[in-house]
């Protein structure tokens, strides 16, 4: 177990544990968007700026990514970290100022309008959806394409985009909507930044009803080795 | 949402407001919805909640299974309650007080909805309180012994009405709740059932995040008192919605939509039948149920276009 200091709150935790666990330990909220509990911590919105003092010398860093370690003293709401995150905040409003999750973060954080030139794009990069592809699916349909401003969100270039099943996983995590999913009869259509796929969906032997797209089902099949044909029906009709 | 498939649900969150290890019977849906709910709601709200099964299962002295500020009510005062809590944390504010941002919400059963609390539930949609009102729906006082309510639909058989010679069960047609939600003119309706989580918990979030009254039914199988076995329960809440008997819909604002919207309904045979209440059923009544299902569905969507 290792103790330290959040707020002049005093907290023993487990080794390993991140500041913001520990600190939701302690119900201090941390304000976050790129996060997700069942994914690696990456620190890529850096809303989670603490600061953080290990023996007598201060530093930002992200409570998301950073191990706790035996007599460090957290602030959370410290000066210079508020100044930072409301740095970061006001920068990813400029980015993408339609999304309401970025919005209501900013304002809770302060910043109700950025002074710098605003970008009008949907993605933030927050990595959410390529992280969800390969840790939670187990694919890795989408991932970072260039580097600095150019950077985007696109399929596998060399896989082409049979990479991805449709599970739509992308779509469901996706913090601003820049990835959507939509079904249309017997098709599902997922958006993303700048790329579409399409998908067929499979049709049940006994309702008739589109229910899971076939990729999916394929990948599913081949990765339990379930017999062929064991999804002709539906979950409902089994 | 429901189409998502099998890697979705690993996304959800693991933290539960409302943990196991409570009372309730094997197969309750009921306890399932609450656990969906909490989840969604995250961890800073207020509970209030009115007697009833839910209350009875999870908080037996000295244990309790919630992990959030949780008030048990009377019967009838779930939502006097939370609108107090309500303006009592508007007037702390007004005052100056610090209080971190909670969302209030009340919950009750469907007699504590239905029947009991209805003017308490009225007068605090009128008063425009920034709450969610959550009715757990299981169509009867279950936690009593299964007598009947103005929830119970026609022809189920109860305790206070069993089937039998001179009875055929329920007599009247259930009460449309959220429908008296929606004369109240408030922001946001809609109903829900645990089998379908992904729908549900968007809902709640939605209704959270909006501000003022919000009303969210639910429907929660229960497998004692539907006489119906522990492991079809989330089956027949499916089965509930497929047939029209109880649509997936939502209201915001006036625009109604539908959430699961089948090219065919199927036959309420299918929801009836495996349900020991319904067993006394004549193909004539269940004639009867079909037409009414199927006009009320066909209102619905009129509605929904």
């Amino acid at each position: 177990m290792v103790e330290l200091t959040i707020d002049n709150q005093r907290v023993k935790v487990k080794e390993g544990t991140t500041i913001l666990e520990a600190a939701d330990k302690l119900n201090i909220s941390i304000p976050t968007l790129c996060h997700h509990e069942n994914l690696t911590p990456l620190g890529s919105c850096r809303l989670c700026t603490v600061e953080v003092i290990v023996d007598g010398t201060s530093k930002l860093t992200t409570a998301c990514t950073f191990p706790v370690e035996q007599g460090i003293k957290v602030r959370t709401t410290s000066r210079k970290a508020l100044e930072a995150r409301r740095l970061a905040a006001e920068l990813l409003l400029a980015k993408c100022p339609t999304s309401v999750k970025v919005r209501n973060l900013a304002k809770e954080i302060g910043v109700d309008k950025p002074r710098i030139k605003v970008r009008e794009e949907d993605c933030i990069l927050c990595d959410l959806c390529v992280r969800t592809c390969r840790e939670i699916v187990g694919r890795q349909a989408i991932k970072f394409i260039n580097r600095g401003l150019n950077q985007s969100v696109e399929p596998h270039v060399d896989l082409s985009p049979d990479m991805c099943i449709g599970c739509g996983s992308c779509a469901y995590v996706c913090p601003t909507g820049a990835i959507k999913m939509e079904d249309k009869g017997d098709t599902r259509v997922i958006h993303g930044p700048k790329w579409e796929i399409e998908f067929k969906l499979k049709k049940c032997k006994v309702c008739g009803n589109y229910w899971a797209p076939e990729e999916q089902l394929e990948y599913i099949t081949k990765s339990l080795d379930l017999p062929p044909g064991f999804f002709d029906v539906c979950p409902n009709c089994r | 949402m429901e189409t998502l498939g099998i890697y979705v649900p690993r996304l959800v969150t693991k933290r539960q407001g409302f943990t196991p290890g409570h009372r309730a019977c094997s197969g309750c849906a009921e306890a399932l919805a609450v656990k969906l709910v909490m989840k969604a709601l995250g961890r800073n709200v207020i509970v209030a909640m009115s007697t009833g099964c839910m209350e009875i299962i999870s908080s037996q002295l000295p244990y309790t299974s919630w992990e959030v500020p949780w008030i048990h009510t009377l019967f009838e005062n779930s939502a006097i309650v939370a609108s107090g809590i309500e303006a009592g944390m508007k007037a702390l504010n007004r005052k100056g007080t610090s209080l971190p941002k909670a969302k209030v919400v009340a919950m009750g059963g469907d007699g504590a909805t239905f029947d009991i609390g209805l003017g308490a539930i009225s007068g605090a949609f009128e008063r425009g309180h920034d709450f969610l009102y959550v009715c757990l729906d299981n169509e009867a006082y279950m936690n009593t012994g299964i007598q009947r309510s103005s929830a119970t639909p026609f022809g189920a058989s109860t305790t206070t009405q069993p089937a039998g010679k001179v009875s055929m069960g329920q007599s009247t047609w259930k009460k449309n709740m959220p429908a008296i939600a929606v004369a109240h003119d408030i922001p946001y309706v809609a109903t829900a059932c645990p089998s379908y989580p992904f729908d549900l918990m968007d809902k709640v979030k939605k209704a959270t995040a909006i501000e003022g009254p919000t009303y969210i039914h639910i429907l929660s199988v229960c497998p004692t008192g539907w006489r119906i076995p522990t492991d079809m329960s989330i089956r027949l809440g499916r089965l509930a919605v497929e047939t029209g008997v109880f649509p997936l819909y939502e209201m915001e604002n006036g625009k109604y939509t539908l959430n699961y919207d089948p090219p065919q309904l199927r036959p309420v045979t299918d929801y009836l039948k495996p349900q020991g209440r319904f067993r006394h059923l004549t193909p004539k009544m269940t004639d009867k149920i079909q037409q009414r299902v199927s006009a009320e569905y066909a209102r619905l969507k009129e509605k929904a276009q």
